[in-house]
């Protein structure tokens, strides 16, 4: 998704550097013209309808997006393998340790004492899972694992001062 | 010397037209008041930005610093940078735009409990982090400052949270002492009564002018976003402050405690708006220099007021897109917060974006003066468009599982924080400070040996950030993993041209100060900048 995420947000940001650069290449010609070539009015009557392209764009954004939020996609279908996931200053408790490509996993996170998050990392070191451990509550989350090899999980919540030690080095997700 | 002192109002132009400000008010109280907060807040800048270096220049493993002085230093850091140095500048020069559009402070009482509060929990935050070892980063999420493993005690929890208050409450005064500004007589309200005042001061003048009437014309562009922040930051630092005084009680009772969700939403109900405690001060200051050097009024209309009504009632209804992660299995509240505050902090971006087409089209084939000041300013509008669209991005629950937490959050924050308000605050020095300080800047160059410097430094160093976040790099890791070493050290070139941009801009400074004031130079005007 990161590279999804990259692509949609620099598109946007080459149409808004084109739009600014336009803008300030114009004072050159307002500069000749002392400033006095543009009808002002006008602007002013296009803002509201600027304001309105702006909200459908935001509302078409919202409505492909809402219902993807985490807490939307999760359902209460029966998953192959439970897995619990255990936060405490400064390391993960993980049982069972192993799964096997194919299953359906549902982590259940939680934390002993501090807010701690697991951010599960597959071989190839990327971010494909982040679930947030709250000490008393649990928060459950599914994935369907395709990949096997070893896997990563890194505390991505500041939990004190051994924080950036605070690793599982070996998830095992078995062909 | 150069002249980038903040040019007179067009002549027979702006509604609301300043160029007849009286010298002694300019000279006055209001000016050493001024004065004493951007030298204050700027050494807070020297401070947090050391910290800030020393911060990663220990990720890319040049220096080796103890795991939690690195967090404590993060902590002040945090705090320092944003509110000490960004948010008391602003607050400063909040008044200083305020009494040159014609509302001048009306009494320095709240003011000065604004400067002295500040200042005393700034220090008492210095002293917590950097002395007392207390390193629960400037969100000190709970229970985390009762969980230090052996790092610090209660107690120091105790005074951390007691100096943030403090903060809280300059902030607080800071609030009252705008709306005590702003609701003056100033507005020139043809029915003078409470109500017309707080009306015309948040926009419905613009909305409705056969209700709302004044006798000066419009009611002044940069007063929006002050009034609609003094409400807002009063309304948010109300729950924020009620955590710490929670967190002072746990200190010094340990059978007290906190519901771990309440606490998280106290706090984000403080930690988002007060972002906009720098952004709107920053919009103020473009509404006001930016038709200056544009040579003719705002374009701006209805839409305008309308997006800052918005922006006054979405501000505070926006906290749980913190807490997107947090939706624990049958707490309900928490998820419907989250499906809630994402359509209203996209309303947030019409504030914005209208904000930016108004400045847009202002500047549209004007006779457009730059100078060192204007292109510090247009530099920062253009990072609030490209940070404005991170914050979508931001305000999505679904991007979360790759973002939250990871570089890319920090990478965003710098870019909005320091590449668009810090930028306006460098803009606002350029521009105020010959009035301010009576004389003008030494080195039209060497202001623009800062600009460049700054600019290309800090978006590297930011862009760094950013794509390390997409890579999964986590947040507030003294030592980040391996794989991400190559752009943190990439990163630091670009902070080291950061750094020697500071140290022109702190060398052009002193020169100024050594410099002839304007009346030995009997040539320039407070107002106008002229050239010897």
């Amino acid at each position: 998704m990161g590279m999804g995420i990259a692509i949609g947000y620099l598109t946007f940001v080459a149409l808004g550097l084109i739009i600014a650069f336009a803008v300030l290449w114009s004072t050159r010609r307002g500069r000749r013209d002392g400033g006095q070539g543009v009808a002002i009015e006008k602007a002013e009557r296009a803002e509201p309808w600027w304001g309105v392209v702006v909200l459908v764009l935001l509302t078409v954004l919202l409505g492909i997006t809402i219902w993807q939020a985490p807490w939307f996609t999760e359902n209460d279908d029966p998953k192959d393998v439970q897995v619990k996931v255990t936060g405490v200053q400064f390391g993960f408790l993980v049982e069972p340790t192993a799964v096997r490509v194919g299953q359906d996993v549902e982590f259940n996170v939680t934390s002993k004492d501090v807010h701690h998050a697991m951010g599960l990392y597959n071989p190839r070191g990327q971010m494909i899972m982040n679930v947030e451990a709250i000490p008393g509550y649990t928060i459950s989350r599914s994935y369907h694992f395709t990949e096997p090899g070893t896997y990563i999980i890194r505390c991505l919540e500041f939990c004190g001062y051994k924080h950036h030690e605070m690793i599982y080095p070996v998830f095992q997700v078995t062909a | 010397m150069m002249t980038t002192a903040v040019p007179p109002a067009v002549p027979g132009g702006l509604p609301y037209d300043d160029a007849e400000m009286p010298l002694a008010l300019v000279q006055g109280r209001t000016r050493r008041y001024v004065l004493r907060i951007i030298w204050t807040s700027t050494a807070f800048l020297v401070v947090a930005g050391i910290l800030g270096l020393l911060l990663r220049l220990r990720q890319g493993e040049v220096i080796t610093l103890g795991d939690n002085f690195w967090y404590a230093m993060m902590t002040a850091h945090g705090l320092g940078a944003f509110v000490a140095w960004a948010g008391f500048f602003l607050m400063g020069v909040t008044f200083w735009v305020l009494m040159k559009v014609g509302l001048p402070i009306r009494s320095f009482i709240l003011p000065e409990i604004m400067y002295w509060t500040m200042v005393l929990g700034v220090v008492g935050i210095v002293l917590t982090t950097l002395l007392s070892g207390f390193g629960g980063s400037w969100v000190f999420l709970y229970p985390l400052p009762f969980f230090s493993a052996g790092q610090w005690s209660d107690t120091v929890t105790g005074i951390f949270a007691g100096s943030v208050l403090l903060v809280g409450v300059s902030i607080l005064a800071y609030c009252a002492a705008v709306l005590q500004t702003c609701l003056a007589p100033g507005l020139k309200a043809e029915k003078d009564t409470l109500g017309q005042r707080i009306g015309l001061a948040l926009g419905f003048g613009l909305l409705f002018p056969s209700r709302f009437r004044t006798r000066r014309g419009t009611i002044p562009y940069p007063v929006l976003p002050f009034a609609v922040n003094a409400v807002d930051m009063f309304l948010a630092t109300l729950p924020f402050a009620v955590l710490l005084v929670l967190n002072i009680v746990q200190s010094v009772n340990n059978g007290f405690s906190i519901n771990v969700l309440l606490a998280g939403n106290l706090l984000w109900a403080f930690g988002h708006p007060v972002v906009y405690l720098l952004l709107f001060p920053a919009a103020a200051i473009y509404y006001y220099l930016i038709p200056r050097y544009a040579g003719r009024e705002l374009v701006a209309g209805k839409a305008v007021a309308v997006a800052w009504l918005i922006a006054l009632t979405m501000n505070v209804f926006v906290w749980a897109h913190h807490l997107y992660m947090n939706y624990p299995d049958g707490a309900n509240v928490q998820q419907t917060l989250g499906t809630i505050m994402q359509p209203t902090t996209y309303a947030l971006v019409l504030p914005s974006a209208l904000s930016l087409y108004s400045i847009a089209a202002t500047m549209y084939r004007s006779n457009f003066r730059w100078n060192v000041a204007s292109k510090f300013l247009v530099a920062g509008i253009v990072s609030w468009l490209i940070a404005g669209l991170q914050g979508i991005i931001n305000a999505t629950a679904v991007f979360q599982d790759t973002l939250h937490n990871t570089l890319w959050i920090v990478g965003h924050f710098h870019n909005m924080a320091f590449l668009n308000m810090g930028l306006a605050i460098f803009g606002a020095m350029y521009a105020f400070l010959p009035e301010l300080m009576g004389r003008p800047w030494w080195s039209e160059r060497l202001g623009s040996w800062h600009l460049w410097g700054t600019v290309i430094g800090a978006y590297g160093w930011v862009a760094c950030q950013m794509i390390q976040g997409l890579e999964g790099a986590p947040r507030r890791w003294a030592v980040l993993p391996d794989q991400y070493l190559t752009l943190t050290h990439i990163s630091l070139g670009f902070l080291a041209l950061l750094v020697a941009a500071q140290l022109v801009f702190a060398y052009n400074l002193w020169t100024t100060l050594r410099t002839s004031p304007f009346e030995d130079a009997k040539a320039v005007t407070v107002h106008g900048g002229t050239q010897p």
